[in-house]
C-alpha cells in the first residue's frame, strides 16, 4: 500500500499554474503571501532552487479534498464573470490531474481589471 | 590577518608574510615549496572574495509595485461583489467601479469621479444584481438629457460586456460642470 501525501505548497503551486493558464489572467498575492514568498524563496535559494509561485491562492482542507481561494487580475478583455467561470474549470480540472487531491470548491475573486 | 601569524611554515615565514609578498617574487618565494602551498590556496581565496566584491545586490526592481499590488489586493478583496456563476466567484467593487468610470470616460465632455458599486438588496445566487451610483463632471455646453443617456448607456454596456454582471439601478449625479 502507497500512500502519497501532497503538501499545501503544492496544491497551491499547481492551482495558480492552472489559473494562469487562462488568457489574461495574473495570480495575484496579497501582503501576508508576499512575504511568506520571500521568505521561502530566500530559503530555497541556498539550496539553488527556485520555487514555483504558490502565493494568491489560499488552500483549506477540508477532510481529503480541498477549497481553494485564488485572488486574480484579470485585462479587461473579457467578460470577467466569463474568465472568473474559466479560472475555476482550469483549476477544477488541473489540480485534481497533477496532484490527485479533490477539489470542493474553487472561490475566485477578482480584485482588479486592467483597463 | 592578525589571525594568521601563528601559522608558522617550516620554512620560517608565517602565512602573513606569503600573503604580503604574494605579488612579489623574491628569491625565496620562487622557490620554496611550503609558501607556494600557502600562496595557492590563498589565491583562491583572493579570487573568490573579489568576485564578492564586484558582485552587486540590488533589491529586484518592481519590488515597490509588487508590494503596492499585494496592498491593494488585501483591500480590495475585503469589499467585493458576486458574479454570476456558481455564487463562489466575486469581483472588487473597485474593479467594476474601475471599468464603469472609464465608460463613463468615453462619454465627450464627461469625466467621472466618484462611483460606488453595492450589491442590490434583490441579488440571488443565480442572478446577481448590483447598485451603481456614478458622479460625473460635465463640460458646460454639454449638460443635455442626451449625455446622461449616453452615459447610462456606455456604463450598461460595459457593466453586462466586461463584468457579466446585470445593474438594478443606476444613479448619475451631476457633480461639478467644467468650463468647456
Amino acid at each position: 500500500m502507497i500512500e502519497t501525501v501532497v503538501s499545501t505548497p503544492a496544491v497551491a503551486a499547481v492551482a495558480v499554474h492552472a489559473a494562469e493558464q487562462v488568457a489574461g489572467v495574473r495570480v495575484q498575492p496579497g501582503v501576508a503571501g508576499l512575504v511568506t514568498s520571500v521568505v521561502r524563496a530566500a530559503r530555497q535559494q541556498i539550496k539553488g532552487l527556485r520555487p514555483a509561485p504558490v502565493e494568491g491562492v489560499r488552500v483549506r482542507w477540508s477532510g481529503a479534498a480541498v477549497v481553494l481561494e485564488v485572488d486574480v487580475v484579470i485585462s479587461g478583455e473579457d467578460q470577467a464573470a466569463a474568465v472568473s467561470r474559466a479560472v475555476q474549470r482550469s483549476v477544477r480540472a488541473l489540480v485534481p490531474e497533477l496532484t490527485g487531491v479533490e477539489v470542493e470548491s474553487v472561490f475566485v475573486t477578482v480584485v482588479d481589471v486592467a483597463c | 590577518m592578525a589571525v594568521t601569524s601563528d601559522y608558522a611554515l617550516p620554512c620560517g615565514r608565517d602565512v602573513e608574510q606569503v600573503w604580503e609578498a604574494m605579488d612579489l617574487a623574491d628569491e625565496h618565494t620562487r622557490t620554496c615549496p611550503h609558501c607556494a602551498a600557502v600562496r595557492e590556496s590563498l589565491q583562491v581565496l583572493r579570487a573568490a572574495t573579489a568576485e564578492m566584491v564586484r558582485e552587486e545586490v540590488e533589491p529586484p526592481g518592481d519590488l515597490v509595485s509588487r508590494v503596492m499590488s499585494a496592498v491593494r489586493a488585501d483591500v480590495r478583496r475585503a469589499d467585493v461583489v458576486p458574479l454570476p456563476g456558481d455564487g463562489l466567484a466575486r469581483i472588487s467593487t473597485r474593479a467594476v467601479a474601475a471599468v464603469l468610470r472609464y465608460a463613463a470616460d468615453g462619454v465627450d465632455g464627461v469625466r467621472a469621479r466618484g462611483c460606488r458599486v453595492v450589491e442590490a438588496p434583490e441579488s440571488t445566487v443565480a442572478d446577481p444584481l448590483i447598485e451603481v451610483e456614478l458622479s460625473i463632471a460635465i463640460t458646460v455646453g454639454r449638460v443635455t438629457h442626451e449625455t446622461y443617456e449616453e452615459v447610462r448607456r456606455r456604463v450598461l454596456a460595459a457593466a453586462s460586456a466586461r463584468i457579466g454582471v446585470r445593474l438594478a439601478g443606476l444613479d448619475l449625479v451631476v457633480s461639478d460642470v467644467l468650463e468647456g
